[in-house]
């Protein structure tokens, strides 16, 4: 390996490397603001400016400058900091003095940097330049004065977004980012332009003005909002969650969060529920905890277990599924589900069976990819953006089976429905090394679910897809919680009844509802209770509501859709008199003298995981650890099916779960969004 | 009453106050509430070489109960007492009030509990579900 000399101090480094990053290796920081780790190199700040020997007698630019063996850097050379000094004087010739007035002060990389090198006065009396504003959506402010032309934002959206809404116009003084035609920045992904923007010209519009970075709590914690579960920080001030940004994990997000993720913040302050209700002579009316549970439990008591039905939701947390299985079960009650969606996944075939087995960061090894009844972009925008990722490097086959739908990079349409995926049933191993499936919800929550499911499985068993050491069939839910759910068994025991047929007409006499907000509850003539953080379709379809606590206000367990538990903390606490979920369950439990045997969420976690041991795993994806045991042959069950084309369930990006739909911008951005589809559409 | 007189502070002036205005005092006047002034007739060591001036309170003793031009004198601010030198009432200046924290008629917020509780909405408020 070749040997730099950072500072006189000798450290190895991988070919290929620029001086900025072997100088990162040597414990050097580099000012930088154009240079981001996962977008390509601009080299256009010239912040970065370093000493190289052998070179020439003048300071260079680090980050895009490859490192050479036997090379002696200098990053703290009198030469280096007055070079950075003139770079820094020279940005702020043109930037406002607005820090006051700036969404970004305090967390600004530009006040940041000119704490070391800015000067104490300004040798200018001329004009600033002003830009005007731009729009960019309801979700991303500018205030374009305040660029520095770094064209991180326009990187960001070319490469990782995969849109061309933003572009760099004009030479030297009327250089300006701009959308071109004013239009808003069609990405799911959009608020990361906000992340990366390293001053305030791009800052989140719905929260502008109103927080200061220093006056918030931040919370280290899980995103629920899709089935991947990427870290994020919750930041909150008092009661109210301000704001979402993500965390560094690479396994799944990398550094990037998807809109709704972020945005839906608000969606947390608006339509909860606060206090439990019941419904008298036919109106829901407010009541005390003692009144809802005497109503829960009179009703439970006088039902024969068989006529009671348990349907969880798409947010619910481990525990309180594993609270809430526990109960019932123990009432003798069989229909129990977790898929509302009607999915036909079943823990029955192997836990591979329905998990993303290649792993979400395994997609930049694989080398052939066909998507089956997905539409990535709208259901995981990250791992839509890792599959182009791997894309943008070259060398991958990309088929998809169903929704013609612009995923932001080119593939082949092998067609729309079974009939497609019928072909590759018998079709062969295929000449890759790496091949993966990602099956969506498209394909396997429909009647005909398991059959496809089991065509799924044996086309991948056909083209080699699991074998020593890869696993390529992949499952890409769309929950944050149907993972734990399978994995612990909440599903119909011996004789009960699927979620879809519970809520028929004369399903049950009795519905259990957590959070599950996406069933339809029009044909059921079942008590409802529901027990969830927002009064949505099930809260107003209900007859008693059990006002639980949001994901941002309980310690969770979530799995995801590789297999991967991970652990939400809460941010603050429950609304009014709202409970965290499983400690309703456990009161519950007491009034239906089947007391649970767990007091605190500690002995629940520990009663969790010694029934099921994969809870036990903190942040570990299975991946292809168990491939040789995955029998493609005895997944689903062989059946008819129909030519329905497989469609993605997720209508609106935007509008997935109860939180999204009471959130103001999410309702923005979908009507945004819509005619904005309506118009490509003429 | 005359046991309070011996053992609180706040029910007129002590008996302490009343002996040493007596022995050096001499009388300045009386303001609208009732409360006397009095100013010493020497300076002694540890006046500030100044005549210390005194408030006996008629009733509850509460300073500020003392109306701005008293409070003035008192203070040592002018030199004359208002019954030499009466400040000017201006059109736009209110009666003299004494501090209410602590009675009935004390300030309390909207919001406050005792004011039906009802507060302008605030950050960190959430909307409440109801139903229909
Ligand atoms: S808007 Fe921000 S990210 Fe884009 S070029 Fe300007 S400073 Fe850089
Ligand atoms: S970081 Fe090197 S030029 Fe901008």
């Amino acid at each position: 390996m070749p040997i730099a000399k950072v500072n006189g101090v000798e450290i190895e480094f991988e070919p290929g490397m620029t001086v900025l990053q072997v100088a990162e290796l040597a414990g050097e920081e580099i000012p930088r603001f154009c240079y981001h780790e996962r977008l390509s190199i601009a080299g256009n700040c010239r912040m970065c400016l370093v000493e190289v020997k052998p070179g020439p007698p003048k300071p260079q630019a680090s980050c895009a400058l490859p490192a050479a063996d036997k090379q002696e850097i200098f990053t703290n050379t009198p030469m280096v900091k007055k070079a950075r000094e003139g770079v820094m004087e020279f940005l702020l010739i043109n930037h406002p003095l607005d820090c006051p007035i700036c969404d970004q002060g305090g967390e600004c990389d530009l006040q940041d940097e000119a704490m070391g090198y800015g000067r104490d006065d300004s040798r200018y009396v001329e004009n600033k330049r002003a830009v005007e504003e731009k729009f960019m959506g309801p979700l991303i402010k500018t205030t374009m004065t305040r660029c520095i032309q770094c064209t991180r934002c326009v990187r960001f959206a070319t490469e990782i977004a995969g849109v061309s809404d933003l572009g760099l116009i004009g030479r030297g003084e009327d250089a300006e980012i701009t959308t071109y035609l004013e239009q808003a920045v069609a990405s799911e992904l959009s608020g990361n332009l906000a992340d990366i923007c390293p001053v305030g010209a791009l800052t989140h519009k719905p929260w502008a003005f109103n927080y200061r970075p220093w006056e918030l709590k931040k919370t280290e914690s899980v995103d629920v909002m899709d089935a991947l579960g990427s870290a994020i920080r919750v930041d909150a001030r008092g009661p109210e969650v301000m704001r979402i940004l993500p965390r560094v994990n690479e396994a799944i997000n990398e550094e990037w969060l998807a809109d709704k993720s972020r945005y839906a913040v608000d969606g947390l302050m608006r339509q909860r529920l606060d206090r439990p209700y019941v419904r008298v002579g036919g109106k829901l009316v407010e009541a005390t905890w003692a009144q809802a549970f005497a109503a829960v439990a009179g009703k439970i008591k006088a039902t024969a277990p068989d006529r009671i039905g348990v349907i969880a939701g798409d947010l619910s947390a481990a525990e309180e599924m594993k609270a809430a299985l526990d109960l019932f079960t123990a009432l003798g009650v069989k229909s129990i589900d977790c898929r509302q969606d009607g999915s036909a996944l079943h823990p029955k075939w192997g836990r591979e069976s329905y998990l993303f087995n290649s792993t979400i960061q395994g997609i930049e090894d694989a080398d052939a990819i066909m998507l089956i009844g997905t539409n990535p972009r709208i259901e995981a925008p990250l791992v839509n953006a890792r599959i182009r990722k791997r894309w943008i490097r070259g060398d991958v086959l990309v088929g998809v089976v169903g929704e013609q739908a612009d995923l932001t990079f080119p593939y082949t349409y092998l067609g729309a429905g079974v009939d497609s995926l019928k072909r590759f049933v018998d079709h062969g191993p295929i000449q890759k090394e790496k091949p993966i499936f990602i099956l969506g919800a498209g394909a396997f929550a429909r009647p005909d679910g398991a059959a496809i499911l089991a065509m799924a499985a044996e086309a991948a068993g056909s083209m080699g897809l699991v074998k020593d050491g890869w696993n390529g069939f992949n499952v890409l839910h769309t929950a944050a919680s149907r993972v734990g759910g399978l994995d612990m068994g909440f599903v119909p025991a011996e004789g009960g009844k699927t979620a879809l047929q519970m809520v028929e007409k004369g399903g049950a006499d009795v519905l259990f509802l957590l959070g599950a907000d996406e069933i339809d509850l029009g044909q059921t003539d079942a008590f409802v209770i529901y027990m969830g953080s927002h009064g949505d379709a099930g809260a107003h379809r209900a007859d008693v509501v059990l006002p639980g606590a949001a994901y941002t206000e309980k310690p969770g367990l979530y799995v995801n859709t590789e297999g991967r538990t991970q652990m939400a903390e809460r941010a603050i606490f429950p609304k009014g008199e709202a409970k965290e979920d499983w400690t309703i369950l456990r009161a519950l439990s007491d009034e239906l003298g089947a007391r649970l045997p767990y007091d605190t969420i500690e002995q629940l976690r520990d009663k969790l995981i010694t029934d099921h041991p994969t809870f036990g795993q903190i942040d570990y994806a299975p991946g292809h650890a168990s491939a040789a045991a995955f029998d493609l042959m005895a997944v689903g069950e062989k059946g008819e099916t129909t030519d329905a084309p497989f469609v993605s369930p997720v209508k609106d990006f935007y509008l997935t779960n109860p939180i999204a739909r009471a959130s103001r911008t999410m309702a923005e951005c979908s009507s945004l969004h819509a005619g904005a589809s309506k118009m490509a559409a003429e | 009453m005359f046991i309070k007189r011996i053992f609180t502070w706040w029910n007129g002036a002590t008996f302490g106050a009343l002996l040493t205005i007596a022995q050096r005092g001499r009388y300045v006047g009386e303001d609208d509430f009732g409360s006397k002034y009095y100013e010493a007739k020497t300076i002694r060591d540890g006046d500030a070489g100044r005549r210390r001036r005194w408030v006996i309170y008629k009733g509850y003793a509460e300073p500020s109960k003392v109306p701005a031009e008293w409070h003035g004198w008192l203070h040592h601010t002018f030199v004359e007492p208002p019954t030499v030198a009466p400040l000017k009432v201006r059109a736009f200046e209110t009666e003299h009030l004494p501090n209410l924290t602590g009675t009935r008629f004390a300030w309390r917020p909207r919001g406050s509990l005792t004011r039906g509780g009802h507060r302008p909405a605030a950050t960190g408020d959430y909307e409440a579900w109801k139903p229909e």
